[in-house]
């Protein structure tokens, strides 16, 4: 019994070293505080993985590209731990994720930056990553700094005649980070804010909280996860009409939103997200992927998670090789200008233009995905509002 | 109460208090049930709960797919219990029992296990997403309203909380029944007092136990199905968040003492609400971001000041 | 080559880790070991230690009060000592609560902690954490350090620039490792000491029967505080050697209580509490039971993959995760089933020529 327990664990640990032809590593928040939130980004990774393979692989020798996922439960000591598995034990060239902005750092600043490899993070948007280096460019992000979509929220405030509001966050990294940058953005525009407030998530009732900022204004600048606390503030503020216009970011644009609410309920609702619109040819592209693989398309962070695992491929196409200290420049010369414009899914085609020796330029699911000096994205965000049951966007900024 | 504080607090604070504080209260009658009888903190109370509710839900789905026709959370509950006294049987069979006479300490931490296997068992099988219990607001009782307005005392109630507090009544009602009338609750008193003079006065304290885990594992669920009937949906973290304020309330009632756990419930349901209550001035008392520690702020006063809790629950 | 250096790396990551958590279990065992008290606060002990390190040392910066840039073994020092004044504190209102209660009232105060760092903003960046914690050794090869004394007296900023960059990008590992490795000796030749000493026979003997020693004449209250002090003293080190490790902490989801508080008494209890060697050994194995599980059942799964093409499992992968954490839980309750007082048990210490 012990040997053949012995043998099967030796079997998989040899298997975690021969499975790679080339490897990308993800680390995902699968646990921990917003399971619900993380698993339909980790299937738009898987989806883009598979967009890879079904079109020839990686290289000329068509090798597959696999995906090593490890949970980082949104903590930084399972981070670190999760990303030094991935890096030394399945030796993957380049990491797509974490989610959270505070494992995102540790484990930058920790395992991947010491040893040279490049994060590429499909969701962390703490404006502390923005100068986090010192002389490496190895980290990366697909979802732009709540510094761009605090102000992009407040303009937009501001556009649609809201004079007056009252802010709630719920107090964790991400929440506390945006709507700090609203609230000081929308103060210096012009607006008033008559309460300010930090909640603490998953609590059965926001009732009183939700009384006691109501008092001030008829608006809500709302912060939250939608699973933790974002949806049950809304229901209470709904329901004992302490609020009428609500206004937010990323965290709550879910369809969980309307279906538990209700569409006829959120006629004054606006979300923002960093996606883009109907507009713009890469989302279209990727609606219809995401449609065909029953992903939500328009999910929170759902179209940045396909972008970063598709310009990580892309890259290490680009590259020519699993060599990790390659991959920062192969991104930023598929990411962006000059090039031929490649959208979601078509990776035949740029592996066809780069077997050539041509340019190629991703234009993403979540806008354009170019990267400026520290390696965050432009914002490029939508506002989102209810129409026929569903989130709607609308281009912003 | 009505002239001095007014409709907003009476609706948007004192309400929304007592209607956690059901919930918190029915937790706490298993907590304080099993820290008298079984002598441990049970860690895997929430998750019970939250099983409970994910039963709860499933039945519906079930129903409402396989029939046709929706059915009230309360009698889908009935299934729901039984299949978590079941799974709380079946834990204290093979993950507590062999542990009955080793320290504290060891069933404590296989009832940590146990958390963590239930809660990731239910993620597993049913997708960490969140589940919508039922869709829409609930506005408040028209009725009510229009019939308490006609006496300048409008209140604002919603269905949803009728069904609670009233379930919570019933509930009560039955256990003070059980506990004191039958003769398996006298004896659970009896265990709950003084394990050592029970089981020479000829009391099976398995039975007892058994016994305990019905009456917790009921509670449990109850509370379970109360909570996402207020939140009008499911998650996998609920139990877990639910927890630690349930343990203040049997602190607070004092262990062993289940008509305290009830009373510790709803202080710290209300204390909880009532903390953000501008008070003095237009801010709320306490920034809502420190809601979470009144109830431990509360069971640590009461710890040092007065151990054994309102009601003098055991002192170990 | 690279998968060898790869795989050792990782081993001392494990080594790194483990040791931390050792030190935590340390703390715990001269608290519940020696002294019989029920600590359910590691995690607010910790992060004490955690954020008094990393505000001390860290260098300027706009995010956070301090930033004061402090020599590291000043900062741990300041971390031990902060942690301890808090558990006195503590200490003199809980002390008398018996175990179960004593318990709980830690869990509130961690939670307080926890409460306070997140929101008192302007002191600690509130939910956004603390990140750029100095590292011991590889801090020496950051500018502001390699250029002020005493490495600026052995050569200038160019000397040191080339002379890091001819190490290999992971050569402070295992020094930093090393240095942790070595504090858990420390510890423990300290605490094993203090065992044998008429203070720990003391501490023995109020655990086993308080009364007894009561009525002998010893200050049952005082000693009890004295080992709740040294004990978060510990866990203020390990809190403190954690910031390091992770350069980034924050209040939410570093000092979760399941991974800070009851995954160090699941090493406890597991390895065998009163025994030194026992915490140590619990906390390595514990950890790498829930290090490595992760690559086995991700491996195995694919594997499985593999041998079963026909079917579609890739519902089964991406719920790989849960599965872990049942399999952990399973396999803490075979440990506490199959070694009821732990792997290594206590042995009553003899004096000698006994």
């Amino acid at each position: 019994m012990k040997t053949q327990i012995a043998a099967g664990l030796a079997l998989c640990l040899m298997a975690s070293a021969v499975q790679a032809d080339v490897t990308i590593g993800n680390p995902m928040a699968q646990t921990g505080p917003i399971p619900d939130l993380v698993a339909p980004m980790v299937q738009a990774v898987d989806l883009a993985v598979d967009h890879v393979n079904s079109q020839g692989g990686m290289f000329a020798g068509g090798e597959r590209l696999n995906i090593a996922r490890a949970d980082t439960g949104c903590d930084p000591v399972a981070g670190v731990d999760a990303v030094t598995k991935l890096i030394n034990v399945s030796m993957v060239t380049g990491i797509v994720g974490p989610v959270c902005s505070g494992a995102t750092i540790a484990q930058a600043e920790s395992v991947s930056i010491p040893a040279g490899v490049v994060t590429l993070s499909v969701s962390a948007s703490s404006p502390m990553i923005t100068n986090m280096e010192t002389g490496t460019d190895l980290v990366f992000r697909t979802a732009a700094s709540d510094a761009y979509q605090g102000v992009a929220l407040a303009e937009l405030a501001l556009a649609k005649g809201i004079k007056d509001i009252a802010v709630s966050y719920a107090n964790d990294d991400y929440n506390a980070a945006i709507a700090g940058v609203f609230a000081e953005a929308y103060a210096k525009m012009g607006g008033t804010i008559t309460a300010n407030q930090a909640h603490e998530p998953n609590k059965a009732s926001y009732r009183s909280e939700v009384a006691t900022l109501g008092s001030g204004s008829d608006n809500l600048a709302l912060f939250a996860y939608y699973g933790s606390s974002g949806i049950t503030i809304m229901r209470n503020a709904l329901e004992t009409d302490a609020f009428s216009t609500f206004i937010g970011a990323d965290g709550m644009l879910a369809q969980e939103v309307i279906d538990q609410i209700g569409a006829e309920n959120l006629d004054k609702a606006t979300f923002t997200t960093s996606t883009s619109d109907q507009t713009a040819s890469g989302f279209n592209a990727w609606k219809t992927l995401a449609d065909a693989a029953g992903i939500p398309a328009a999910g929170p962070f759902v179209p940045n998670s396909y972008d970063a695992a598709f310009l990580m491929a892309l890259a290490i196409e680009k590259a020519g090789s699993a060599d990790r200290s390659l991959i920062a420049g192969a991104l930023r010369a598929v990411a962006n200008a000059p090039g031929e414009t490649i959208l979601p899914g078509e990776f035949a085609k740029a592996k066809g233009i780069l077997a050539a020796g041509g340019d190629i330029h991703y234009s993403g699911a979540a806008g354009p995905q170019d990267f400026d000096a520290n390696g965050d994205v432009a914002g490029y965000f939508s506002a989102n509002v209810v129409k026929n049951g569903v989130w709607e966007g609308k281009i912003i900024k | 109460m009505w002239q001095t504080f007014g409709f907003e607090f009476v609706n948007f604070y004192f309400i929304p208090g007592l209607v956690v504080g059901c919930i918190y209260a029915l937790g706490a009658i298993g907590i304080t049930l099993t820290f008298g009888i079984l002598r441990f903190a049970n860690f895997a109370h929430g998750e019970v709960m939250m099983i409970g509710a994910y039963f709860t839900w499933t039945v519906m789905t079930l129903v409402k797919n396989g029939l046709g026709f929706p059915i009230h959370p309360l009698v889908a509950a009935v299934p729901a219990i039984a299949l978590a006294i079941s799974l709380f049987i079946f834990v204290d069979r093979y993950f507590y029992k062999p542990f009955r006479s080793a320290p504290t300490i060891r069933v404590v931490m296989a009832s940590f296990g146990m958390m963590l296997v239930i809660r990731s068992f239910v993620q597993s099988v049913w997708g960490p997403n969140q589940l919508t219990f039922v869709p829409g607001i609930a506005r408040p009782n028209e009725t009510v309203k229009s019939f308490t307005n006609s006496f300048d005392m409008m209140i604002l109630m919603p269905n949803k909380h009728f069904w609670i507090i009233a379930g919570t009544f019933v509930i009560m009602l039955a256990l003070s029944w059980l506990l004191t009338k039958t003769k398996i609750g006298k004896g659970m008193r009896a265990v709950s007092d003084s394990p050592e003079l029970a089981k020479v006065s000829g009391i099976d304290v398995e039975i007892i136990i058994r016994a305990t885990w019905i009456v917790g594992g009921f509670c449990a669920v109850a509370a379970g199905v109360f909570l996402v009937m207020d939140l009008q949906m499911l998650e996998t973290t609920m139990g877990f968040r639910m927890l630690l304020p349930m343990f203040a309330a049997a602190i607070l009632g004092g262990i062993g003492r289940p008509f305290g756990a009830v009373v510790g419930g709803l202080v710290i349901g209300l204390a909880e609400e009532l903390s953000v209550y501008p008070w003095l001035g237009n801010g709320p008392l306490l920034s809502p971001g420190y809601k979470t520690g009144v109830a431990f702020a509360i069971m640590i006063v009461m710890l040092v000041l007065r151990p054994s809790g309102l009601f003098k629950g055991r002192l170990f | 080559m690279d998968i060898l250096i790869g795989y050792s790396l990782y081993g001392i990551s494990l080594l790194t880790v483990g040791g931390i958590y050792a030190i935590l279990a340390l703390g715990l065992n001269i608290q519940w070991g020696y002294a019989g008290l029920f600590n359910a606060g590691i995690a607010g002990f910790a992060a004490v230690g955690a954020y008094t390190f990393a505000l001390l040392s860290t260098a300027p910066n706009p995010y956070h009060y301090g930033g004061l840039g402090l020599p590291l073994p000043f900062a741990i020092l300041s971390a031990m000592v902060l942690s301890g004044c808090i558990a006195f504190l503590i200490g003199l209102v809980c002390i008398r609560l018996r175990s179960d209660y004593l318990a709980i009232a830690t869990i509130g105060i961690a939670e307080i902690i926890k409460l306070f760092l997140k929101n008192e903003n302007d002191l600690t960046n509130g939910p956004r954490g603390i990140n750029k914690i100095p590292r011991p050794w590889e801090h020496l090869s950051e500018e502001r350090f390699y250029t002020s004394a005493p490495m600026s007296w052995i050569s200038d900023s160019a000397g040191w620039d080339s002379f890091f960059d001819q190490l290999p990008n992971w050569w402070w590992q295992p020094f930093f490792c090393g240095t942790i490795l070595v504090l858990v000796y420390i510890i423990y030749r300290l605490l094993e000491t203090a065992q044998r000493s008429p203070w720990g026979r003391m501490m023995t003997a109020i655990r086993e029967n308080e009364g007894a020693a009561h009525a002998a004449g010893k200050h049952v209250t005082r000693r009890r505080i004295e080992a709740f002090v040294i004990g978060a003293m510990v866990m203020g080190l390990a809190g403190a050697m954690l910031s390091q490790h992770l350069k980034l902490i924050d209040p939410t989801n570093t000092f979760d209580p399941s991974k800070m508080t009851f995954l160090v008494w699941v090493m406890l209890v597991a390895g065998g509490s009163g025994n030194n060697k026992g915490a140590i050994f619990g906390a390595f194995l514990v950890w790498v039971i829930w290090s490595a599980s992760e690559i086995f059942i991700n491996s195995g799964l694919h594997l499985f993959g593999e041998l079963v093409s026909n079917m579609d499992i890739s519902l089964l992968k991406t719920r790989a995760g849960y599965l872990r954490m049942v399999v952990i839980g399973l396999l803490l309750q075979y440990i506490l089933q199959k070694y009821p007082d732990g792997i290594i048990p206590e042995s009553r210490p003899t004096s000698k020529g006994n």
